[in-house]
């Protein structure tokens, strides 16, 4: 699914993409915008630079499993909403107040943002994991040096040990 | 000692026993003497504390003292150590301390396996003992209740003790589904009565019998499941099949839980509800039927056994139906008060002769065979054992000279005093004395056979190859332990003759427990044989009669064969038949085919959407719509919408559907755009794309698509069922959107979206009154969309992205990688962005062309 056009073009979008991602995140309190959808820009961008450059390519951006993003990102939601409770606040109960910058700037934050980083997190880690896992099997298919799928292959398999 | 000092007295007692079998797993294995005696501690001190506090507090039915725990729920940990339940709380505890001993005798010190089973075995026995011992002392009917589910999960433990065993693991859940299912029913009958009355205490129920409408429904139908709930646990026919059964179990749990304590908790709510609960006219119609049933069909399945424990576990079955129709007696009455006398000295005398029965039987199994017939002149051989059963057997046929034959009397007495009110109890006594004559003719075949008499059972040649019972090799002890096996059992049933041979000791120890005297004066005592041989009467003579025919039947060639009881197949029937039954019902639902799925969940939406719209006056108006200006563009995004939507069941491949639905999508995205929703439309945008890439890559994995020529109806239908929940979800909008502006809350979130202000027409923020939604918390942000997401409804969000990674999780393991290992982890033939050329990997560029 390479093609030296999309690799080219990806080499401009795909850093621009990922910045339009992180500002809509980080904008979507007040602006449209939001860490859904910043979650879903990130996960296309990622998504595409994998078309363009190729299986195992998105392993040199992020070195992790995709679940490690979805359980990053429950844990900072989890985080939030029990955070409150030890305040004896209700649950998800979100604090916003200016905090102060350098030179007498504020910038209005709301708790609430930890929140949307985890939705970010949980929404690149699920795309992500789902279109690499699908991408492998069709990979798989396409491989002619491959053997037919009878999980025989297990010399690969302890591989996997060791890498992890 | 403060009065309310005995509730913490009594907790102890309650807690006594499963702490001091936990503290035995952590002792080391070899220490044997050690576990023995810390075990030991808890029923010893259960026993004391119990004693202690009757001292403090005496025996009455007004509780001392509580300690809060659920009071909201009605459960606080108060104790009721009133006669029934004192006397059950020192009957487990002292019993309790006795099979303490004689598992240790039973499990041996040197056996290959005594040792695990002895640090397994006490851990379990302690948490029964304080689940029992809780269950007669609780106060509060639901905690009551709560003990009494843990007596049932104790026992399926002990029960499926050899749990390499299937049968015994099967037997256990038998017995536990049994008690269990009984244990809902008196579930809601503790619950019915509490809503009904507003009593949620037993002694409340006692103390205040005299305000309470025993007739009305709900009183009577809390009754009716309590009594299955007493009823199943107390092993009351038609449910009686799971306790024989139990005997799976090792034997000192048979003698513990399934003689004398477990099974009479029944018979202890029976009497916990007697004295108030009697006044339901319905009492004695409900509880005799049964007890008597119960009675006569344990006494004849228990001369058609030949193992000792089944034989004597239909006895069990036998005498427990008894004491249930003891206290279903209590309905009737005679010259004034209820007909019912000295129920503590029958559940006591029951205990005496069947615990001690249960532990011959064991320790005979354990030396020589539990088959009867095997055992022909086994007294010779082992005295000691054989002595024991006999005595308690004697007991057993309710022999002059024991406490059980002025027990049975009292029976008698209760029956025919009640036929005077309602003669169809003169069937009642028929089966009572035929079931007399049963148990005589057991003991009567126990002696003959174990002295080795004439008419005794003699084994076959052949033929009893297959029996469970306990064969393995034995490795004899000397001293005092191997004398465990049966010196407890000695010890119980001594008081057997102390209550039949000196009768005023045993009414020194147990008539301050008796709160039912009614013919036969509390000051006067249990009447002794005296009494019955200076007063004859009909009940002297039946028991005569029962004597007589039990040696008669004891000698005759009559019911010497194994016979199985039919009621052994209503457990395995009703699984098999819940087994299947739930097995085609999913095969019905569950039928894999998205199609259907969706059908059912669409089609159930359709009818409750109905079922909600029909009714409401605001649903069936139409809407007025007002156009305003530039919708024709809307309306062309709409068509367009629709049209690709409705071209997709029409068309035949899939990547054509995929392309229609992606075109759907993509119009959707315009009519956001057009009406100025930008978050939908980013999101919609970015959701089509993702949703495009996942379908493609799918399409490619599919197998190769058949195209089946599906039936024209079934597709219209199909579209019909699809655009009604469109248009049933469109309506719902619309009249949401169009409804009273007093109940929309958009405008209040608007308001609360950064905090309470609004902006007014020079731009400015302004602090608004705080209104009844809401104080002046605001979400701190501008965009209404996402603080909603994140703030107002971010509990719905977090469900959301909790469901999203389950649905990750599921691709994951459904499609494990098999090859690779982690997934891009295989740094293999790939390329960078950097490394470009066409050549660079001719693999993935085939796999490009693909």
């Amino acid at each position: 699914m390479s093609s030296m056009l999309l690799r080219t073009a990806m080499r401009l979008l795909f850093p621009l993409t990922l910045l339009f991602g992180v500002y809509m995140t980080i904008n979507g309190h007040n602006e449209p915008g939001g860490g859904f959808i910043g979650g879903l820009i990130l996960a296309t961008a990622l998504a595409l630079y994998r078309m363009a450059a190729g299986p195992g390519s998105l392993w040199d951006i992020i070195p992790v499993h995709p679940r490690v993003l979805v359980t990053l990102g429950l844990g900072f939601a989890t985080l939030t909403a029990l955070g409150p409770m030890l305040l004896g606040l209700p649950v998800l109960t979100s604090w916003t107040g200016d905090v102060p910058l350098l030179f007498g700037e504020t910038v209005h934050l709301a708790t609430a943002l930890v929140f949307d980083l985890g939705v970010v997190f949980v929404v690149i880690g699920v795309s992500v994991g789902m279109i690499t896992r699908l991408s492998e099997e069709c990979e798989d298919l396409d491989d002619p040096t491959h053997p037919p799928e009878d999980g025989t292959d297990l010399s690969q398999a302890s591989g996997k040990e060791g890498a992890a | 000692m403060p009065e309310h000092a005995s509730v913490w007295l009594v907790l102890i007692a309650v807690l006594a026993p499963v702490t001091a079998g936990v503290a035995t797993i952590w002792l080391p294995k070899s220490a044997v003497a050690l576990r023995v005696a810390v075990a030991l501690c808890g029923p010893v001190t259960a026993f004391f504390c119990i004693l202690a506090s009757l001292s403090v507090g005496g025996l009455d039915r007004t509780p001392n003292g509580e300690v809060g725990w659920l009071p909201s729920l009605n459960i606080n940990l108060a104790f009721l150590t009133d006669g029934l339940g004192a006397f059950f709380g020192l009957l487990v505890s002292g019993i309790g301390a006795m099979i303490v001993l004689y598992a240790r005798g039973y499990f041996g010190k040197e056996g290959p396996t005594s040792k695990e089973d002895l640090a397994r075995f006490y851990p379990l026995l302690g948490f029964f003992m304080t689940a029992m011992v809780g269950l007669v002392l609780a106060d509060y009917t639901l905690l009551t209740l709560l003990f009494w589910e843990m007596t049932s999960i104790s026992s399926f433990f002990l029960i499926g003790w050899d749990r390499y065993n299937k049968h015994a693991v099967k037997l256990g859940m038998q017995a536990f589904f049994t008690t269990g299912l009984g244990g809902l029913g008196l579930l809601g009958g503790i619950l019915l009565f509490g809503d009904t009355t507003g009593v949620w205490r037993w002694s409340t129920m006692l103390e205040g019998a005299g305000s309470i409408d025993w007739n009305s429904s709900g009183v009577l139908w809390a009754f009716v499941l309590m009594f299955i709930g007493a009823a199943a646990k107390s092993a009351q026919w038609p449910a009686h099949y799971w306790l024989p059964g139990a005997m799976a179990a090792p034997t000192p749990v048979s003698a513990f839980l399934h003689s004398a304590t477990m099974v009479k908790a029944g018979v202890f709510l029976t009497g916990r509800l007697m004295p108030a609960f009697m006044e339901v006219d319905q009492w004695a119609g409900v509880i005799v039927p049964f007890g008597a049933v119960t009675m006569l069909i344990g006494g004849v399945l228990a001369l058609n056994q030949h193992d000792l424990k089944r034989i004597f576990a239909y006895t069990t079955v036998s005498q427990l139906g008894l004491l249930m129709t003891m206290y279903g007696l209590a309905g009737y009455t005679y010259k004034g008060p209820p007909t019912i006398d000295y129920d503590i000295t029958q559940i006591a005398n029951h205990a005496f002769y069947k615990a001690p029965l249960f532990i011959a039987a064991g320790a005979i199994g354990h030396v020589a065979s539990r088959q009867l017939p095997e055992l022909f002149g086994a007294f010779h051989k082992h005295k000691a054992i054989c002595i024991t059963m006999l005595l308690a057997g004697y007991a057993l046929a309710a022999g002059p000279g024991t406490i059980s034959f002025p027990a049975k009397e009292l029976f008698l007495y209760a029956v025919y005093h009640a036929a005077e009110e309602a003669p169809w109890l003169w069937l009642v006594m028929a089966m009572t004395v035929a079931t007399a004559m049963c148990n005589v003719a057991i003991f009567v075949r126990l002696l003959t056979t174990l002295m080795g008499w004439r008419f005794g059972m003699k084994a076959e040649p052949h033929g009893h190859d297959n029996h469970d019972d306990h064969h393995h090799e034995h490795h004899h002890e000397h001293g005092v332990m191997a004398a465990m096996i049966w010196l407890p059992g000695l010890l119980i049933v001594s008081l057997q003759y102390l209550g039949g041979l000196i009768p005023p000791l045993w009414d020194v120890l147990f008539l301050p427990f008796e709160t039912n005297a009614n013919y036969f004066s509390i000051d006067k005592g249990v009447p002794s044989i005296w009494y019955a041989i200076t007063h004859p009467s009909l009940p002297l003579g039946m028991s005569f009669l029962a004597m007589g025919g039990g040696v008669l039947l004891g000698i005759s060639k009559l019911a010497r064969h194994e016979h199985k009881d039919i009621h052994d197949k209503i457990y395995p029937l009703a699984y098999f038949l819940s087994v299947t039954g739930g097995g085609k019902v999913f095969r019905l639902v569950q039928t894999g085919n998205l199609k259907h799925y969706m059908l059912f969940i669409l089609g159930f939406f359709l009818l409750m959407f109905g079922w909600a719209a029909l009714p409401d006056d605001a649903m069936r108006q139409m809407v007025a719509l007002t156009p305003g200006s530039g919708y024709g563009i809307g309306i062309l995004l709409g068509a367009i919408t629709c049209f690709t939507a409705l071209a997709i069941p029409f068309t035949k491949a899939r990547i054509i559907r995929v392309v229609f639905l992606g075109a759907t999508g993509f119009s959707v995205v315009g009519i956001y755009i057009v009406y100025q929703a930008p978050d939908l439309a980013l999101t919609q945008l970015m959701f089509e794309i993702i949703s495009v890439i996942l379908f493609v890559i799918v399409l490619r994995l599919l197998p190769k698509e058949k195209i089946v020529k599906q039936a024209l109806v079934g597709k219209v239908g199909r579209v019909a069922i699809a655009a009604s929940v469109g248009l049933a979800f469109g309506w719902m909008t619309l009249t949401a959107a169009s409804s009273d502006p007093e109940f929309r809350v958009g405008e209040t979130l608007a308001q609360h979206s950064y905090g309470n202000y609004e902006y007014n027409a020079a731009g400015e923020k302004v602090q608004l009154q705080p209104t009844a939604l809401d104080t002046t918390r605001g979400g701190g942000g501008d965009n209404i969309v996402n603080v909603i997401l994140v703030d107002f409804r971010a509990l719905d969000t977090y469900g959301e992205i909790a469901v999203l990674g389950l649905a990750a999780i599921g691709v994951w393991s459904m499609l494990p990688r098999r090859k690779r290992g982690r997934p891009d982890l295989n740094p293999g033939p790939h390329r960078t962005l950097v490394s470009e050329g066409p050549n660079a990997n001719p693999h993935i560029a085939e796999g490009g062309a693909a």
